[in-house]
């Protein structure tokens, strides 16, 4: 069975399902308006964290889109109507995959260059370079959809929107307000810190923008590998 | 043509054995219906069928093939297990539409089957606007999406209304004129009756019985005879005489066992017993069922699972 069918019928079910456009904008809105709002109140001294510092809080509507993308297919006996079409399991979680990264990064894209381009706008010649802030557009992409991705295999772990929900989202919000300011070291390899790395101009950890990123690859990497072990494993 | 293949299978569940050495073939060009309480099992061997549960051993296959084996199964194998498997924020045509695209189906398929389901002109709304019945016709459409040669549909009746059992009843007797292979689950006897050709029954996981409706009821249960009068201990004294075994129903009328109108109207006339009423009551599959069922006594103890 090629992936391609699988795909296409994976991204009909994300566009045709309002939750989930909800959740794309929301990724959008919330980076570049936070972000927006913190440039304005000049909170940060790193000029480039000081336009993408919204992305912290983007970064909950990438999970909440990737978690309600999975969540999708455990409600209600869907996903066995989803398995007896493609049997094939790891090929259905691949396209899954595929065609929650695909949205997500698109969006992210957009939602980096948009942020840069508001946040060059307001901060003016304290913003920064542009070499710099396409670094950070990039790399806000790529960390809003490895979030997306982390969530999407932890959901499908846990098998359950809520309960996925429920332990990412107080995890980023502690995480990134609480831990993170007090402890460095180990707090700096958690998923939703490392990619944010990228979001800085100059960074003191062991991390740089692109292992950052990396490191959040891993995570989510790890995620949707357990994700497809316990769909493997376990009765639909 | 295509069977379903059912080899030993069995199925535990932390110790409990939902399914438990089954063995039958459901053959095509006919309607075969899949009976048992609650909890006996049919759920539990349909997903099996599909490859959605692991068996703890034994084989179910389809045509001779795993499920998991068939390139794209919805060409060949429909099936409606749970009508809340569509998303209620979705439309019914989206939910369709994207079932069909991953198993490469034209979405002119889709136009049929929502036609065919009587949904087309609600096709359109979120689901969650519909009603169990809506949604049953739902499943069932996505069930004939790939116009597949075997049809397994898991209490297809629930919800619907009286117009839409006789839909299905006819629908499915449809499905296997046309040489298809259909397998229907009931726990409703009256219902399977009036579509299936086949029976095959369930209880506790294990084969109760497998084989053709009519000689299930015949084997099970003789037909009676229901005799009112207006002179009983003259009635009672003939029977006695002709040692016809009688019992006594609630408004004073006699139903007769083993027996049959033609007998039994005669010798009332030659003793001139007076006849009010003499009526053949066919035996049906309820009684059939109750009197199988019975005969499994560990069964009739058990309360049924929900």
């Amino acid at each position: 069975m090629p992936l391609a069918p699988v795909l296409h019928a994976e991204w009909i079910k994300i566009r045709t399902l309002p939750s989930l456009l909800g959740g794309l904008a929301g990724i959008l809105l919330a980076t570049t308006a936070f972000s927006a709002v913190a440039a304005a109140a000049g909170a940060d001294p790193d000029p480039l964290y000081a336009v993408f510092s919204g992305v912290s809080l983007g970064q909950i509507a990438a999970i909440a889109f990737g978690t309600t993308a999975v969540a999708a297919e455990f409600r209600g006996g869907a996903l066995r109507l989803t398995l007896s079409a493609v049997p094939d399991r790891r090929r259905w979680f691949a396209a899954k995959a595929t065609a929650i990264a695909l949205p997500a990064l698109a969006v992210g894209l957009l939602t980096g260059l948009v942020t840069l381009l508001v946040g060059k706008a307001v901060l003016g010649a304290d913003g920064p370079t542009w070499t710099a802030g396409l670094r950070g557009a990039v790399g806000c992409g790529l960390q809003l959809t490895l979030m997306a991705l982390f969530a999407a295999g932890l959901a499908a772990v846990l098998r359950s929107g809520v309960a996925t929900l429920s332990v990412l989202i107080p995890f980023v919000l502690i995480v990134s307000f609480v831990v993170g300011d007090l402890s460095g070291g180990v707090a700096d390899y958690l998923p939703d810190r490392a990619g944010q790395v990228a979001l800085h101009s100059t960074w003191d950890g062991a991390l740089g923008p692109w292992s950052g990123l990396a490191v959040t690859a891993l995570w989510a990497a790890a995620a949707l590998l357990a994700g497809a072990w316990t769909l493997h494993r376990r009765d639909a | 043509m295509t069977s379903i293949d059912v080899h030993d299978l069995t199925k535990e569940y932390g110790g409990r054995r939902a399914v438990d050495g089954l063995t039958f073939r459901v053959r095509p060009g006919r309607v075969t219906g899949f009976l048992g309480p609650n909890g006996a099992g049919k759920s539990t061997t349909m997903r099996l069928v599909l490859g959605l549960d692991r068996p703890t051993s034994g084989t179910a296959t389809i045509g001779g093939r795993v499920y998991a084996g068939l390139g794209e199964p919805l060409r060949t194998v429909g099936a409606l297990l749970d009508a809340r498997a569509a998303h209620g924020s979705r439309t019914a045509r989206d939910h369709l539409r994207a079932l069909a695209a991953s198993n490469r189906i034209p979405d002119r398929r889709v136009d049929i089957v929502l036609e065919e389901t009587g949904l087309a002109s609600v096709a359109r709304r979120r689901v969650r606007t519909y009603s169990l019945g809506m949604r049953q016709r739902l499943g069932i459409a996505a069930a004939l999406l790939g116009d597949p040669d075997v049809v397994l549909l898991d209490e297809p009746a629930n919800g619907l209304d009286p117009e839409g059992i006789v839909w299905i009843r006819t629908l499915l007797r449809r499905l296997a004129a046309q040489g298809r292979t259909v397998l229907v689950s009931s726990h409703l006897m009256g219902e399977t009756a009036a579509f299936a050709d086949h029976l095959v029954i369930l209880g506790r996981g294990r084969l109760l019985a497998d084989t053709p409706v009519q000689d299930f009821i015949h084997a099970r249960v003789r037909p009676h005879v229901r005799i009112r009068t207006t002179d009983p201990a003259a009635l009672d004294d003939l029977l006695a005489r002709h040692g016809l075994d009688a019992s006594r129903d609630a408004d004073g009328a006699r139903t007769v066992r083993h027996a049959r109108v033609d007998d039994l109207g005669r010798i009332m006339a030659e003793a001139g017993v007076p006849v009010l009423e003499l009526a053949a009551r066919e035996a049906t599959l309820e009684e059939a069922y109750l009197d199988l069922t019975a005969a499994e006594a560990e069964f009739t103890a058990q309360p049924q699972e929900a």
